[in-house]
């Protein structure tokens, strides 16, 4: 009973507040859709502009999974603000304003995942 | 056609400057060069010193046909640009045009009796290290039995 | 020559005590019992202010907020008044007058910054600058130079003298303090430092004027434990450390406020550190503790810290050889020898430095393991309310309480070695509040002087059964207060002692009819970790180990040799946890290299149960880990781990066992007196006929007592100093 309360009353602020770029659902995941084709486009370029070591299909992957991590957002305002971020990053991929790592981050290389248990923090060292 | 038989001429005289087809692929295998020159001179580890201002240009015009055995190391395969005792060093180099053949070196008591190789890259090369005292000086536990 | 008669009882017995502008210098001690009613209104800078009769300018400016600037005068020390520095305009007083001494009369107006003023303070500097010389930039006092910065603030630009400057040579006074004497400017005090508070006479002027020179008359040294001190009271780079000459600069360190563990005072410490190297330790303010004295042994014997350290875990190889290896490789050797011998098979013993919180996880670890066997080396009689009644072990009284106390009596202890601040504190009490000293044990110098009742423990029987002349004078005091030696309760007969001293402070509290949160009965321990250990429940002494050799033994940072292999079995395994390669190392089979005090956050109790924390001012070096950490890992390993995996819940599992612990800074109060001294009257010991000696008896003694001062160099210079001469230490040759 609480939850529909909150829900409507959600919704009805969501009627209200004013949009970022996108009126409704359906321009929201028109806009994310343009931003996820300029990629798809720009990730054979990416890869040889930066010269980075991965094959086109392993960059449209990793698009693809960038966005499929957001996949459960449904608030037109947050899909926008995110669209926006994304067209910041792509902007700054076709420009060349990143570098080869800034790229490679994406891809976690060479990230290691800290240990968290007592045990392996205290073979790592003093105080990891 | 002249320019065919040049080259055969050639051809044959680096064959024969070398002392048939196997002195030949040695010296290609060696060094990737089979020029053939006047020899200039030979200095006391065997290295030979050839030149030919003729057919070569200023720069390429002086080389040495390394020894292959010198101060107790083989060097057939390994050689190496610091073989060239000093004495020669500045004659191969341009430095001047007087082989120590005709002029020899004033003799110098800082010049090495025997040349020595450089030990870069081989266990006896210098290796820098750290002078500084260190920070921490940990417990160096006794020797076993020592009591 | 010219010693300053400052503070010689004989001579002047009424300045120290009553009354005169000297005294007042007192203010903690006389100037507070004054009525309110009685203060007087002075003017600094026409801003009003009321102070007590007889207090100086230089108090009043400062409580009006204002600073003047000073070179001799010391809050600490007693007056001189010869560098003129703090000289001030009065209004209406024809000439400028020097704020130190002066005492306020009513209605002044003091005027800290007139013209008058700052041309006297310039005039005065330019006189002192006449022959100091300028190398502040190869001293080592630059950058916290107290005329460095005043001749910045206050001095002129310029000197008219041209004359060339007076040199003056320089002395060896020991192997802590430099001198460069051509740099002093006769403040005098070192002098007054050195005849007040570490009541040694060695220091003292020779010559007037120009020719005036500060200096130990003969080439000796400047032999006391609290030397290093002048280092920090001298105001310009005469007497600067020897140890830490040309290493740092004060602005280029790290500082880390903590505390000392080298002794069971708990002395409050900065550690200031550079680049992860200790340069050096300086005292830091606390009034209940070591106002702002350190002794030697905690300022320099820091360069132990860097000697003789485990940095990596070690195992006895098949020859007998210890070899470096790795941690996992260490911990599962340690988890397997405590797995296979389980119950009372395991034991531990803990030394005089180790932390609370690693005292708690090994508590825990063995009692999981089924083990009651953990021991402290330092002893401490069990007979009668033994560690049970937390009063039995403490210094009850406080240090600052010794400052309110009329007689002590000092039983089997010379606290001039074993703990210097607090007999810093019992000679202050002596000089400025008549305290009364008597001492049974053997006779030492305690730079002050003391009814000395006999060295034989009968003696105590005797005070105890009132069948002694002391007995009379105990009965007259009015804060009694008896303080015993850790040393002699660890003798045979160590529970018969402390039954005896027990009831003569029972005897005295009822006699002198003092208020009831007066503590009488006092314990002084020598070593930082013995307090928070019994408060843990360890049991102090290693005889019950002897009785039942375990086959696992445990030394965490044991460095005195209490228990050897001979005493164990022979298959028996050991395992030294520790930062030191000192007694326990050598014998271990497993090393496990721990943190050093300044390495760690950690729990110390001192002797008076007060908690104190170190704080971490340098990583510890190589493998090196936190003691708790290393016995938390063990654990896990061995089976039964630990339920805590950070500081703050191995602080909670102390706040559980003894919530004192975590009680920082805070004094908690122990009480029972008279229900531990019924406890000791159970007590049927004989007391031996051997006399009372405490370990201590010559400083020589008291540079090398635990693994960071045997490791250090500068204390093995002092020592050889002591026993040679300080010309038998060869220095180097550099300035």
């Amino acid at each position: 009973m609480a939850s529909t309360a909150a829900t409507r009353t959600a919704a009805a602020a969501s009627r209200v507040v004013k949009p970022i770029l996108s009126r409704d659902l359906d321009e929201a995941k028109r806009r994310v859709r343009e931003l996820y084709r300029a990629w798809y486009r720009e990730v054979p370029n990416t890869v040889a502009m930066f010269q980075l070591d991965i094959s086109i299909r392993q960059g449209r992957n990793k698009v693809r999974e960038m966005f499929d991590k957001n996949k459960h957002v449904t608030d037109p305002r947050v899909i926008d603000m995110l669209v926006i971020k994304g067209k910041m990053e792509l902007q700054e991929t076709i420009h060349v304003w990143k570098q080869k790592t800034h790229i490679m981050r994406y891809f976690h290389e060479s990230e290691e995942p800290r240990s968290a248990d007592f045990l392996s923090k205290f073979y790592k060292g003093h105080d990891p | 056609m002249a320019e065919y038989a040049n080259l055969v001429r050639r051809a044959l005289g680096q064959l024969r400057g070398h002392a048939g087809v196997k002195g030949f692929l040695l010296q290609l295998f060696r060094v990737n060069d089979v020029k053939v020159g006047s020899l200039i001179g030979v200095d006391k580890y065997g290295n030979k010193y050839y030149e030919d201002k003729k057919h070569y240009f200023f720069g390429r015009h002086r080389w040495v046909i390394y020894t292959t055995e010198m101060n107790g190391k083989n060097t057939l395969w390994e050689v190496d640009g610091s073989m060239v005792p000093a004495e020669w060093h500045r004659w191969l180099h341009c430095m001047t045009e007087d082989p120590p053949t005709t002029h020899p070196p004033e003799p110098k008591k800082f010049l090495a009796e025997v040349h020595q190789f450089n030990v870069s890259g081989s266990p006896q090369q210098y290796v820098p290290y750290p002078t500084t005292r260190k920070k921490i000086h940990e417990w160096v536990p006794p020797k076993a039995g020592a009591q | 020559m010219l010693r300053l008669p400052v503070v010689s009882r004989g001579l002047f017995p009424a300045v120290v005590t009553k009354g005169g502008a000297a005294a007042t210098n007192n203010a903690r001690t006389a100037a507070t019992a004054a009525a309110a009613t009685d203060l007087i209104e002075v003017f600094v800078d026409g801003k009003p202010v009321a102070v007590e009769p007889g207090t100086t300018v230089l108090q009043a400016c400062e409580k009006a907020g204002m600073q003047i600037p000073r070179f001799c005068y010391h809050e600490r020390l007693s007056v001189a008044g010869n560098c003129r520095m703090c000289l001030v305009e009065i209004e209406k007083v024809p000439k400028p007058v020097a704020a130190c001494a002066m005492p306020v009369m009513k209605g002044w107006n003091i005027l800290t910054n007139s013209d008058k003023t700052r041309k006297a303070r310039e005039g005065v500097m330019e006189f002192l600058l006449a022959n100091h010389p300028l190398d502040c930039p190869i001293c080592d006092q630059g950058g916290e130079c107290d005329l460095q910065d005043q001749s910045m603030q206050f001095g002129s630009d310029r000197s008219r003298f041209t004359e060339g400057k007076r040199a003056v040579e320089d002395k060896n006074i020991g192997p802590l303090i430099k001198t460069i004497m051509t740099r002093c400017i006769q403040c005098t005090r070192c002098v007054r430092f050195a005849s007040e508070i570490a009541g040694v006479e060695d220091l003292g002027t020779t010559g007037r004027g120009n020719d005036l020179q500060i200096g130990t008359y003969v080439e000796k040294m400047f032999m006391s434990e609290l030397s290093g001190n002048v280092i920090d009271i001298c105001p310009v780079g005469a007497l600067t450390s020897k140890p830490y000459a040309f290493t740092a600069r004060p602005w280029e360190t790290r500082k880390t406020e903590t505390i000392d563990v080298l002794d069971a005072v708990g002395s409050n410490i900065v550690v200031s550190t550079r680049g992860g190297e200790v340069m050096r330790i300086l005292p830091r303010i606390n009034e209940d503790i070591n106002e702002e004295w350190i002794s030697d042994k905690t300022r320099f014997a820091y360069d132990g810290l860097k000697r003789q350290r485990l940095t990596q875990p070690m195992v006895k190889s098949e020859s007998g050889q210890l070899v470096p290896t790795t941690w996992e490789d260490a911990l599962t050797r340690v988890a397997g020898a405590l797995q296979g011998a389980e119950g009372n098979d395991v034991a531990a013993v803990v030394g005089g430095l180790v932390d609370a919180e690693a005292l708690i996880s090994l508590k825990d670890l063995l009692n999981r393991l089924n083990s009651e066997n953990l021991c402290t080396e330092e002893g401490f009689p069990m007979a009668g309310a033994g560690s049970d009644l937390r009063s039995s072990y403490l210094l009850n009284t406080g240090i600052a309480g010794i400052e309110e106390a009329d007689l002590l009596l000092l039983v089997g202890t010379n606290p001039r070695y074993e703990a210097p601040l607090v007999n810093a504190r019992i000679r202050k009490s002596w000089l400025h509040n008549e305290l009364q000293v008597a001492l049974v044990g053997k006779e030492v110098d305690l730079s002050y002087t003391y009814d000395h009742l006999g060295e034989s423990p009968k003696v105590l029987q005797d005070i105890a059964s009132g069948n002694h002349p002391f007995c009379q004078v105990l009965a007259k005091a009015k804060h009694p207060v008896v303080v015993v030696g850790s040393s002699c309760l660890q003798r045979e007969d160590g529970a018969a002692i402390m039954a005896a001293v027990s009831t003569i402070a029972q005897n005295a509290r009822v006699s002198s009819g003092v208020e009831e949160n007066w503590k009488v009965l006092n314990v002084l321990h020598r070593v930082a970790s013995q307090v928070a250990a019994l408060d843990l429940g360890f049991k102090p002494g290693v005889e019950t180990l002897r009785k039942n050799p375990p086959k696992v033994l445990f030394l965490l940072g044991a460095d005195a040799g209490c228990i050897t292999r001979q005493d164990l079995p022979k298959d028996s395994v050991i395992i030294y946890q520790g930062h030191h390669g000192d007694a326990g190392a050598p014998v271990a089979d497993i090393i496990l290299p721990g943190a050093a005090y300044t390495e760690k956050c950690s729990t110390y109790v001192n002797t008076e149960g007060r908690s104190q924390q170190t704080r971490v001012a340098v990583t510890p070096p190589g493998m090196a880990r936190e003691d708790w950490k290393i016995i938390r890992a063990i654990s896990e390993l061995a089976g039964v781990p630990l339920p805590y995996d950070t500081l703050d819940e191995v602080r909670h599992r102390m706040a559980e066992v003894s919530p004192n612990l975590v009680r920082y800074d805070d004094v908690e109060e122990a009480n029972y007196f008279k229900q531990a001294n019924e406890l000791s009257k159970a007590v049927n010991q004989a007391v031996l006929t051997e006399l009372l000696v405490p370990p201590h008896l010559t400083i020589k003694d008291f540079f090398m007592t635990d693994p960071i001062s045997r490791a250090s160099q500068t204390m093995a210079k002092c020592v050889k100093a002591v026993k040679e001469g300080a010309q038998a230490v060869d220095e180097p040759a550099i300035c």
